[in-house]
């Protein structure tokens, strides 16, 4: 009971965040770039619900366009990262040997890099741009859905259905296709699911450092760029954008919890 | 004839399982004498293990005593609290279980876990208590003794580590012993060798032996009285002879006849 | 257990080539010259460094020969001049290690001194009043960033009570304090760095002790101890919590890369010059060869974690260590 809760708040926050970014054309009260000269730095009021940052744009319209940008950017991530993943895992799980040992080997060098330095790098020679760090991202993390995979596959291979398929005559890629794949897919959602809360940390991150997506483009992550120089000035800037980002990961998290405990 | 050492009365135990309440046992009563050797008998799932659990207070956090007594030398164990209960346990009640390999703790060594028990009933100091562990390996027959209390559960044979098992349950001279199906995990012969090396020290330390097992033909080689387990209740109990010759209830009838037909019996 | 460790040793080797090959492929990732790329970003490169940048990269010789040429001076652990002082890049990096490094062992110690004993009461007692609580506060500060904790945390502790200092290393008349004063100076700069770069992993590993004190608690042997009369605490703490914590003396190691990344973050945030802030300076100067220096030594540093990690974990456990030596 108390798991399918988790489950459901989960998908109460996701869904009205993705309806956020959907539509912000239509609930953004403000042009998320729109520079108000003489509204600089207000208050939460009626007029700017979240107040304004320091170039008087409305930081409610900056996060629901950010919706958008953040939301987009984990989803797409994570889509590379698990499509690597599921390919590479099943190559080595199916195929063993040789295949196998150079793929393990190649998620384990991976494993080395600090994914934040390794990213980092990546983005000071690439020019951050929303497409770069989608990509960056999920080059950078589709190891843990490799592993995930041949694990799973492994197991099944020597299962009877899979033998009998053999034995039928059916073709090594129809195999895995047809049964493999499917099998292995539940704790490779869960995983993704987790990993689109990851992503969306390590994008507001580089955005807060100023080497993710920029500015005029909000994000969620470089919003809150200037609430280090306006700190103890306008705690709005920080408070709300922040509270955005923790909401929506918990969401993930509720779901990728809610999902694990229901499958066991 | 000797008086009972222990005496169970009308037990009942529950079991929490996924918000639903299991009984595990339904009103079971048992009394063993001094010096005797008592089988509980019964297939799995029948209830003895938990009942010998009981007696202690050692079951799982999800179980819960409902009702009953379990009278040792006329007090009743269900009534102590935890400090006078651990001042029984392990010293003058003590246990062997089904598979030794997983109920001895992996990463504390041999004499780690022997001498533990004989620091704390019997307050030697940590040097005369590991000299107390190697000669109660020896007691159990187990050659070497001094190398063996250097090593760890993994590194010994199912047999050497139940031999284990029974050194470090008889280290306080207890005055019964409850062992659990403390052979189903082993050999044939080893579990010969095993029942033997036990019926010879109970006769030479002298303690009362509770003997849980669904094997009646070990019943046929050690058993003084019976009791057979069925869902949780005694369905029958008496003299071995009576028993396994002459058996009335259904299930027990059952039981036997399945022994005989193997040529188990 | 020597030849486990021979083998472990001997398995690190591919994994070095590896990372020394993605590190140079991520070099040749830059559309053109590497050295272009440079100059169009960082006015600051000379004319006199670019040509020498040409000549240490060897960028006339095919890829292979590039490769190993590049590979020989890292083995000599010369990783050129920084390209914006032309400071041995070596240098940099050292003078930096020692501020992480007290910071990281710090906040390590915090996370173990908090972490496992949130997880073995949380573990005592599962769904309980306690476990409850923290499960609610795992949740949160797993998924709170932790720049924007850091943010909150200054706004509130520097800013608004001003009990704290908002960053730096020392105040500005360090130099005058006594010994004693030093020290408490530096305790007070470091208090909430640490404390923000502790959290997020202070959550997950109490976590992870909890369900690994779960399950050493449903245990067979932990009926032994019980029926022995061992008295509760000796069952927990001796019995279940040897087992239960074999597993999380590895996450020592494993935790390196996230410390290393974060490092990046807070250092910036609390302007501390340790090789996070380094790293970020770096980036944001284009400084390629202080970059590759330390992707490469970071990826060397977790490597060798990971190898502690499994030979202190052979070595703690018994089942492992007296396998190996059969």
């Amino acid at each position: 009971m108390k798991n399918n809760k988790l489950l459901t708040i989960g998908i109460i926050i996701i869904s009205a965040f993705a309806l956020i970014a959907l539509f912000a054309g239509l609930i953004s009260p403000y042009d998320p770039s729109f520079i108000d000269q003489d509204n600089l730095l207000m208050k939460p009021s009626a007029k700017h619900w979240m107040g304004t940052d320091n170039l008087g744009r409305d930081i409610l319209s900056r996060i629901i366009y950010g919706a958008r940008i953040s939301l987009s950017i984990g989803l797409i991530a994570v889509g590379i990262a698990t499509l690597i993943g599921v390919l590479l895992g099943s190559i080595a799980g199916y195929y063993g040997g040789i295949i196998d040992g150079l793929i393990m080997r190649l998620v384990d060098i991976m494993l080395c890099f600090p994914t934040f330095f390794l990213i980092l790098a990546v983005v000071a020679i690439l020019e951050p741009s929303i497409y770069n760090i989608m990509i960056i991202i999920g080059l950078t993390g589709w190891m843990g859905t490799a592993r995930l995979i041949r694990a799973e596959i492994l197991s099944l291979k020597e299962r009877e259905f899979i033998q009998a398929s053999r034995a039928t005559g059916a073709s090594s890629g129809r195999i895995i296709l047809t049964h493999l794949v499917p099998n292995a897919i539940g704790p490779v959602v869960i995983n993704a699911i987790l990993g689109v809360a990851g992503a969306i940390l390590l994008e507001s991150s580089l955005s807060f450092l100023g080497l993710g997506v920029q500015p005029p483009t909000p994000s969620w992550g470089n919003i809150l760029i200037e609430s280090k120089s306006t700190l103890g000035v306008a705690w709005w800037i920080t408070v709300f954008p922040g509270l955005a980002i923790l909401i929506t990961i918990l969401g993930f998290n509720f779901i990728g919890e809610g999902i694990k405990k229901r499958i066991g | 004839m000797t008086p009972e050492i222990l005496e169970i009365i009308d037990l009942k135990v529950d079991f929490c399982l996924q918000g639903k309440i299991n009984q595990a046992v339904g009103g079971v009563s048992l009394f063993i004498r001094d010096h005797e050797t008592v089988v509980l008998a019964g297939e799995s799932g029948s209830g003895k293990t938990v009942t010998a659990l009981s007696i202690t207070g050692i079951l799982p956090p999800n179980a819960l005593i409902a009702q009953g007594k379990i009278l040792y030398r006329g007090r009743d164990l269900l009534t102590l609290g935890e400090d006078a209960l651990s001042r029984i346990r392990g010293n003058q009640i003590a246990y062997i279980f089904q598979e030794p390999g997983a109920y001895l703790n992996p990463v504390l060594s041999i004499g780690d876990q022997l001498s533990e028990t004989i620091i704390l009933h019997q307050g030697l100091t940590k040097e005369a208590a590991r000299e107390e562990a190697a000669e109660l390996l020896a007691l159990v027959k187990i050659r070497d003794p001094k190398d063996i209390i250097r090593s760890y559960p993994h590194q010994l044979s199912g047999g050497m580590n139940q031999r284990v098992f029974l050194a470090m349950a008889l280290a306080c001279k207890p005055r019964i012993l409850i062992a659990d199906e403390p052979t189903t995990s082993l050999d044939v012969t080893v579990e010969a060798k095993m029942l033997e090396l036990l019926m010879g020290l109970k006769k030479e330390i002298g303690f009362a032996l509770l003997f849980i097992t669904h094997n009646l033909s070990i019943a046929k080689k050690i058993a003084d009285r019976i009791y057979v387990m069925y869902r949780g209740k005694i369905v029958e109990e008496g003299d071995q002879d009576k028993i396994l010759t002459r058996p009335e209830h259904a299930h027990t009838k059952e039981l036997v006849a399945a022994f005989e037909k193997i040529g188990k019996l | 257990m020597s030849y486990y460790i021979i083998k472990r040793l001997l398995g690190i080797i591919p994994l070095l080539l590896g990372i020394t090959i993605i590190s140079f492929v991520i070099i040749h990732l830059a559309p053109g010259k590497p050295t272009q790329l440079e100059m169009s970003m960082n006015p600051k490169v000379s004319y006199e460094a670019r040509l020498r940048l040409e000549k240490l990269y060897g960028l006339d010789q095919p890829l292979y020969l590039q490769y190993t040429n590049w590979l020989k001076r890292f083995a000599r652990l010369d990783f050129g001049p920084s390209l914006t002082d032309n400071r041995p890049v070596l240098d940099k990096i050292l003078e930096r290690i020692p501020v992480t490094l007290t910071i990281n062992i710090s906040s390590m110690l915090l996370i173990f001194l908090v972490a496992i004993p949130l997880g073995i009461r949380s573990a005592l007692n599962p769904e309980g009043a306690f476990d409850k609580i923290t499960t609610f506060f795992v949740f949160l500060f797993f998924a709170a960033p932790t720049f924007w904790l850091a943010l909150l945390l200054m706004n509130l502790f520097c800013i608004t009570l001003g009990w704290l200092p908002v960053s730096g290393l020392t105040s500005l008349d360090f130099e005058y304090f006594g010994p004693v004063r030093k020290a408490v100076d530096l305790a007070w700069h470091l208090t909430l760095p640490v404390f923000v770069s502790s959290i997020g992993s202070l959550a997950g590993i109490s976590r992870y002790m909890r369900s690994s004190m779960i399950e050493a608690l449903k245990q067979p042997f932990i009926y032994t101890a019980r029926a022995k009369g061992l008295p509760r605490n000796t069952v927990i703490y001796k019995h279940a919590l040897r087992n239960a914590i074999l597993p999380i003396a590895t996450i020592l190691g494993l935790s390196i890369p996230a410390l290393l990344g974060g490092s990046v973050i807070f250092e910036s945030i609390f302007a501390i010059p340790g090789i996070g802030r380094l790293f970020y300076e770096a980036v944001m100067t284009r400084d390629f060869n202080l970059i590759m220096a330390e992707v490469v030594l970071g990826a060397i540093l977790t490597m060798l974690g990971n190898l502690i990690a499994d030979i202190s974990y052979a070595y703690i456990d018994p089942r492992i260590r007296y396998r190996n030596e059969k």
